[in-house]
């Protein structure tokens, strides 16, 4: 003990001016050089609120903490976007669970659901995401390999071709729930799968999970013109995201959870798109998986039990 | 004595990176993000956006206060005189060039090509179906039932046809707002088969689709 005393008194004369000086500048360069590193973090417009940083897991919020995020979202929005939005926490209804019925035969491939619902949903314009995929398929298979998407004839339907419009198959067995890390997805009651896109860290797990690709995830800030905002919202459904945030169609809570709806069904020009409450004995969803003969459950074999179903009809 | 030289000499070099990389974030150099692609937006007010049916009904134009000359016919044609059709050699109907709108082209190898069919002979404002009892041109759905009996089976179970408002159109509150559109809302009822139409246009993927066919700055 008394030896090592005895040389711990003395290091400090070992330490030289010059020594001193050179290792200063050295420490003094090293601690500059952070600083300008996270100089960018100063600039971060994107980044979280406090409040948005502190608030608690979805499903632990009391109805007036609820209130509390709302209005924030709210304030963030009008912020943004110089309006106020109409923004709500739906919940799912009793003695509802949601099917969705397309029917093939009907369907001309002309796209107006996929832009109908980018307009309801509040998608990014720009880079696009869009969370309807129409596939041309020829006929006598279902082997979506063989299916062409960027298809842009002078006029659909083309003949020998049918059209498959794909989207979040709203699974009862969801692969894209299991691999959430964070439990920022979940199904609902009424079988609609809803993200919380402030509790999503962006792992993008449940795209790779996904086997329909209904999942898409915002590389950057979404680019939605003020002019485009759809105000009536709801807080698991069309919200704005930010970016880094994953986002699939959710049947349109903001409108079915509200009775209406989806977007895609009021706009299909065919009447190719059937939605409704499966359990209630008069809906015609009941009435089609009652009377129609052929369904499909896309990728059937995977075991995922999708609550879209494909049918055919004369 | 070569100990001191060679401290001497790497701490010159990292004395340097640290100057280098103290420019370097201090003036951002390798940090800039390539700016994103600005994609064209679909016009507002485009057809692709609406979520009108394809056409509108008697009802439609009634209920809207729309043109409804069309379908009053004896502003032309007369009362008491009994309209009769023209066919040509080949025993198709000459249509008339007052009607020069109407396309026949219901049913194939044009067959159903009389507009008695439909139309009574005796009140051109009356509708004929096959049971023979009258209606009127806003009870067509019930006219085209008469033939297409299943598909009128479906239409009214919901699972045929276009409907609009509620999904749960049970509920009291909820029925006014539910529309089931008729037949001739989407069918052309002297060309019933769907008309094709330009599609809308394809998704831009971010590697798939690298040059789209259209120019960048149309954002407003």
């Amino acid at each position: 003990m008394d030896s090592r005393s005895t040389t711990n008194s003395a290091e400090p004369l070992a330490l030289s001016r010059r020594s001193f000086l050179r290792s200063s500048a050295l420490f003094g360069a090293g601690a500059v050089a952070l600083a300008a590193s996270l100089k960018p973090l100063l600039s971060l417009k994107d980044g979280p609120s406090m409040e948005q940083f502190l608030q608690k897991y979805y499903k632990e919020l009391t109805p007036e903490e609820m209130q509390k995020v709302l209005e924030r979202i709210s304030r963030e929005v009008e912020k943004e976007y110089g309006k106020r939005p109409h923004l709500r926490d739906l919940k799912p209804m009793d003695g509802v669970d949601f099917a969705y019925f397309l029917n093939l035969s009907r369907c001309v491939g002309c796209r107006k659901c996929v832009h109908a619902c980018v307009k309801e949903n509040n998608q990014s314009r720009s880079p696009e995401i869009q969370y309807i995929r129409v596939l041309k398929m020829p006929h006598g298979t279902f082997d979506v390999e063989k299916s062409e998407h960027n298809y842009n004839p002078d006029l659909v339907p083309e003949k020998g071709y049918f059209y498959m419009p794909v989207q979040c198959q709203q699974c009862k067995n969801p692969p894209c729930v299991k691999v959430c890390p964070v439990h920022a997805t979940w199904q609902e009651p009424d079988g609609i799968t809803v993200i919380d896109y402030d509790w999503c860290i962006g792992c993008r797990y449940c795209m790779a999970a996904c086997p329909y690709g209904a999942r898409h995830f915002n590389f950057t800030k979404p680019g939605i013109p003020a002019d485009r905002l759809n105000t009536e919202m709801s807080y698991l459904g069309n919200r704005p995201r930010k970016k880094g945030v994953t986002e699939k169609c959710h049947f349109c809570v903001q409108r079915t959870r509200d009775g209406l709806y989806p977007a895609c069904v009021e706009v299909c020009p065919a009447g190719a798109r059937k939605f409704g409450n499966v359990l209630d004995h008069e809906s015609e969803v009941y009435k089609i998986l009652t009377t129609k003969r052929v369904f499909i459950q896309l990728k059937e074999e995977l075991g995922t039990n999708p609550r879209f179903f494909y049918y055919f009809d004369v | 004595m070569g100990d001191k030289v060679k401290k001497r000499a790497v701490l010159s070099v990292l004395f340097v990176i640290a100057v280098f990389l103290i420019g370097g974030f201090w003036f951002n150099l390798w940090g800039k993000v390539s700016p994103v692609r600005q994609l064209p937006l679909i016009d507002a007010d485009s057809e692709l956006l609406k979520t009108d049916t394809w056409r509108k009904s008697y009802a439609d134009l009634v209920r809207e206060k729309g043109d409804i000359d069309v379908f009053d016919c004896y502003t032309c044609h007369d009362k008491d005189k009994k309209q009769e059709l023209k066919y040509d050699k080949d025993n198709q109907l000459v249509v008339p060039e007052e009607h020069s709108d109407v396309v026949m082209g219901h049913g194939t190898h044009g067959r159903n090509n009389n507009c008695y069919n439909c139309h009574n002979d005796e009140n051109l404002t009356q509708l004929q179906p096959r049971d023979g009892r009258p209606l009127k041109f806003d009870q067509s759905t019930q006219l085209c039932g008469s033939c297409h009996g299943p598909t009128l089976r479906d239409w009214e179970s919901g699972s045929h046809g276009r409907t609009s408002g509620h999904w749960d159109h049970k509920i009291e509150d909820n029925k006014p707002n539910f529309v089931k559109k008729d037949c001739v809302n989407c069918h052309d009822p002297h060309k019933p088969k769907f008309p094709k139409r330009k599609p809308a246009p394809p998704p831009n993927h971010l590697r798939e689709n690298p040059q789209p066919s259209v120019q960048s700055d149309t954002e407003n």
